[in-house]
């Protein structure tokens, strides 16, 4: 696996994977949908697998000393972390940006407070789980999986930000910074990890079983 | 036993079938590959690389079992696709880095020793070597990591007559050891007349022979006669393939039957004359 990640980060990566983290500083807009920064992470994985298409690296992958499964392991282990990693690069903005604001609340979204990076974990597990199984059905079509991932990400991000907006429970209790309610979007991270740890299981176990199908 | 052993393997498309595919290959011998395009060659290869899923048939490395011990068998594998046409905008020497991490037995030495040999530098660029170069290069990461088996598709296609004779040395040397072998497919007829120790031919699918090299082709007669024998009852059923022309005919035959043509001229076949008579099939 460690050779395998070797050569995910040193062929596989597309420059928008590095490029794209500093959309964190989005953050920093006093009113904005800030899902929309975290869109730009799932947009630089589609360019990842688009470019994986034009370097041949599924037929490079598929001749080495590895089971082909692995192969995709080590993709949803690099998804995950170019993930994780724009998540915590954020973490400093949203709190800058919470600071900074001039009107003192988001007025267009949802506060990037914990409760909303734990809602953005479970918005890539909405991609990842429907992106990656989708990409591996041929191991070389990426449009049509990644029109799927980003038409239901678009879709739930809606739903959150409607919820935020229509639903009392979510208003008061997860679309501020009160110390009151602090446990509980700390409960809402920690289901948003959970899940988004479980969706990149599923992710893989579904992506593997279709590329063992793929004829290289 | 066999370094390689191919046993009633099969793959079904819509428009193409391999057909119980068998032959083996022993350690220290190289095996040419021969067929015309989309005989099956590189779809044989995919699928002994288990690059694709097959249909029937079992396929065993140094007495392994590519499918249920995949890593075993690809760690002693080495493969060639044609030239290397991967990560164009990346150096070699990043390649390089990246591909030796995956094999326990790469030799620094033996990859310095090659990259020397065919003037490669790893400084450049994927997309700045010639189609040649890269076939250079894919053998240089494939003869590195001392795999027992090394599987080529169309090793030196793209290459200089200098550049192929330079490989086919390079492929004696490699099994001079006695411990490893080649599989090789080429249209190139002459690269297995240089080095092949056994030839297996492919055509629509079917392995048509499989056998050392002298067997192979001393199997084949070509024939001569006039175009009245061609009209005898029961001749034209014994032919492989045939040509003719005002004068008479030019046929290719099993050596086995050549006492049954009568007053025939014959001559021994060339590996270029089996197969295009093969192909022709009889008139």
């Amino acid at each position: 696996m460690k050779a395998l990640l070797n050569k995910e980060f040193k062929l596989c990566l597309h420059p928008t994977n590095l490029i794209f983290l500093s959309m964190a500083l989005m953050l920093l807009i006093p009113s904005y949908p800030y899902y929309v920064a975290f869109f730009y992470t799932t947009l630089g994985i589609f360019f990842m697998f688009i470019t994986g298409r034009e370097t041949g690296d599924v037929v490079f992958s598929a001749l080495l000393p590895i089971r082909k499964r692995d192969i995709v392991k080590a993709r949803v282990v690099n998804i995950a972390i170019i993930e994780a990693v724009q998540l915590i690069i954020s973490v400093p903005f949203a709190l800058l940006g919470a600071k900074i604001n001039p009107y003192g609340f988001n007025a267009v979204g949802m506060e990037a407070n914990a409760a909303f990076f734990g809602l953005v974990m479970i918005m890539f597990t909405v991609f990842n789980i429907s992106f990656i199984p989708a990409f591996y059905r041929t191991a070389h079509k990426a449009g049509g999986p990644f029109a799927l991932g980003s038409t239901l990400v678009f879709i739930y991000i809606v739903a959150a930000e409607g919820a935020v907006n229509l639903l009392p429970f979510f208003k008061n209790c997860l679309d501020n910074f009160d110390a009151a309610y602090l446990p509980l979007r700390l409960g809402v991270l920690s289901a948003g990890i959970v899940i988004w740890a479980l969706g990149l299981f599923a992710a893989f176990k579904k992506a593997a079983a279709n590329f063992e199908k793929v004829d290289i | 036993m066999d370094i390689l052993s191919v046993n009633k393997l099969c793959k079904n498309y819509a428009d193409f079938s391999l057909k119980e595919v068998s032959f083996n290959l022993e350690p220290g011998y190289i095996m040419g590959f021969i067929g015309r395009n989309g005989a099956g060659k590189t779809t044989t290869l995919k699928a002994i690389l288990s690059l694709i899923s097959r249909d029937g048939g079992q396929v065993s490395i140094l007495g392994e079992d590519t499918v249920t011990q995949e890593k075993f068998c690809r760690e002693n594998t080495g493969v060639v696709f044609g030239q290397f046409d991967y990560y164009k905008t990346k150096k070699l020497k990043t390649i390089t880095g990246v591909v030796k991490e995956f094999y326990p037995e790469w030799s620094e030495k033996t990859y310095r020793d090659y990259m020397e040999l065919f003037r490669l530098n790893e400084n450049k660029k994927v997309s700045e070597l010639s189609a040649g170069m890269r076939v250079k290069y894919s053998l240089a990461l494939a003869l590195s990591h001392n795999a027992k088996l090394l599987i080529l598709d169309e090793p030196t296609s793209g290459l200089d007559p200098v550049s192929r004779d330079e490989l086919m040395d390079i492929f004696k040397n490699t099994v001079a050891d006695g411990e490893r072998s080649i599989l090789f497919s080429t249209h190139i007829t002459s690269d297995i007349e240089k080095c092949s120790d056994y030839i297996t031919y492919i055509k629509e699918g079917k392995i048509v022979r499989s056998a050392d090299r002298e067997t192979f082709l001393s199997g084949y007669s070509l024939i001569n006669g006039s175009l009245d024998m061609l009209n005898e009852e029961g001749f034209k059923s014994k032919l492989i393939g045939c040509k003719t022309n005002a004068f008479g005919f030019t046929a290719l035959v099993d050596s086995s039957l050549l006492s049954s043509f009568g007053a025939v001229q014959s001559a021994p076949a060339t590996i270029d004359d089996i197969m295009i008579y093969t192909e022709k099939e009889a008139i």
